[in-house]
């Protein structure tokens, strides 16, 4: 019967696809994209993959959409197509319908969904499950296969979100003695801006002063009981990153920044990787593999093997929740001020 | 009980259509992002009902929460997009 639900919720996301392919004005596209993460939401939940469920929520609702729409703040709001370009059309259309078929072509090969005899239901997960709670005492067997087991692919994943931050940050960081010479020779980038005027919005300012503290008390719950419940330091990076954004605007850069200033933002953002990483090289002097945390009991007071496996993986939740946070945050304020870092959204 | 929470899930199913047409034919931009927030809300009471129908209430309820917690910051940020660019309709005037 949960099915059912699926189908229809499925469905609507295709529509929701087609539908913003379709709209030319590119703020209702982005707005339509919103209504896609809402439902592929809804389509994880029904599946019972809650911790993917909380990434596309958090990430979906608190700044994917607001990345899309600083953007076209920055950038142009019509989708132009140009006529003459059809040739050029007809190609990426051969191109992509190929590699769809491809692609289909592959998931025939893919074992059936929920087939209990596939080699990762008959092996992996089966391991995973029966021994997860006796080896790092951790419930929620999707943090401990993914901060433990799997500890190298999340420590990539986030250099992964850090590379990302790194690189918005020099494509678009402009310094302030060049702005003013590059003002003069392109006025155009100039003019496609509007003028910008302080808006003091009393609603929004004591809605957001209200609701600040309480997301991030939420995301630092969601941050320390990623062992127990969903979550983790992913979706707690995320929730924190997005009270930031809601500071930035619903005040001003001035005031977001006086918060987090620039040079704390890429200082922050490299001491996640390192606590990262760092807590990884602590267990090699210790005499154990990289990032084998059963052997940081040695250092860690009234710890046994079990225990420190699984205190590690808070240590590192917190670095990978610092990177997060701020990589979100400074992506904003790159994307929203066109690299300028003094006013925005 | 079980299918008392299937029928509920359905009948949001069904609003969540019938909300759906006003992101589907929305005039303006405005029209969409009022179907959206409608939408979002939506999904969270579903959210809450697979929580229910997997008798798991304490794992879902927390994806319910971030959603309430983070549903309004696009709506936020697309109202200040709107002050600062004053119209509604995109500039070429050429909309589809």
């Amino acid at each position: 019967m949960i099915l059912g639900f699926d189908i229809i919720c499925l469905s609507l996301i295709l529509l929701c696809a087609v539908l913003a392919l379709c709209i030319r004005d590119l703020m209702g596209s982005v707005i339509v994209f919103g209504a896609y993460s809402f439902l592929m939401c809804v389509v994880w939940a029904c599946n019972g993959a809650i911790d993917v469920a909380f990434t596309e929520a958090t990430v979906g609702a608190g700044v994917g959409t607001v990345f899309l729409v600083s953007t076209i703040y920055s950038t142009t709001r019509m989708d132009t197509f140009k006529k003459n370009r059809l040739l050029k059309q007809l190609f990426m259309f051969v191109v992509v319908c190929v590699v769809g078929a491809l692609l289909l072509k592959t998931v025939t090969d893919l074992p059936q969904w929920g087939d209990a005899n596939s080699p990762a239901n008959t092996h992996l997960s089966s391991y995973y499950i029966e021994n997860s709670i006796d080896q790092t005492h951790v419930p929620n067997v999707v943090t401990s296969v993914l901060a433990d087991y799997r500890g190298f692919d999340t420590m990539f994943e986030t250099c992964v979100v850090f590379v990302a931050f790194i690189g918005i940050f020099a494509l678009l960081r402009i310094r302030k003695s060049k702005s003013k010479k590059a003002a003069t020779n392109q006025p155009t980038t100039e003019l496609t801006l509007p003028p910008h005027q302080e808006v003091d919005s009393l609603i929004i300012k004591t809605a957001s002063h209200l609701m600040v503290p309480f997301m991030q008390l939420f995301a630092l719950y969601v941050v320390a009981h990623g062992h127990y419940s969903p979550g983790g330091g992913f979706q707690g990076g995320v929730i924190l990153g997005a009270s930031l954004i809601l500071l930035a605007v619903s005040y001003n850069f001035k005031k977001a920044l006086s918060i987090l200033s620039e040079k704390k933002i890429i200082l922050l953002v490299s001491l996640g990787v390192l606590i990262y990483a760092g807590i990884g090289v602590i267990c090699f002097f210790l005499g154990g593999n990289f990032l084998d945390y059963s052997v940081l009991h040695k250092i860690l007071p009234a710890t046994d093997p079990i225990m420190a496996r699984s205190h590690a993986m808070l240590g590192v939740e917190i670095g990978v929740a610092l990177t997060v946070m701020v990589s979100m945050y400074g992506i904003y304020l790159s994307l929203s001020s066109n690299g300028r870092f003094d006013k925005g959204l | 009980m079980i299918s008392f929470l299937y029928a509920a899930g359905l009948f949001l199913l069904v609003n969540l259509l019938l909300v759906f047409i006003r992101a589907v034919q929305g005039p303006t931009v405005i029209d969409r992002l009022l179907s959206i927030n409608v939408i979002g809300t939506k999904c969270i009471n579903l959210i809450v009902i697979a929580g229910l129908i997997f008798s798991r209430l304490d794992m879902f309820v927390d994806i319910a929460i971030g959603y309430g917690l983070l549903n309004y910051i696009a709506a936020v940020c697309t109202a200040k997009f709107y002050q600062h660019h004053k119209t509604l309709s995109p500039d070429s005037g050429a909309s589809s």
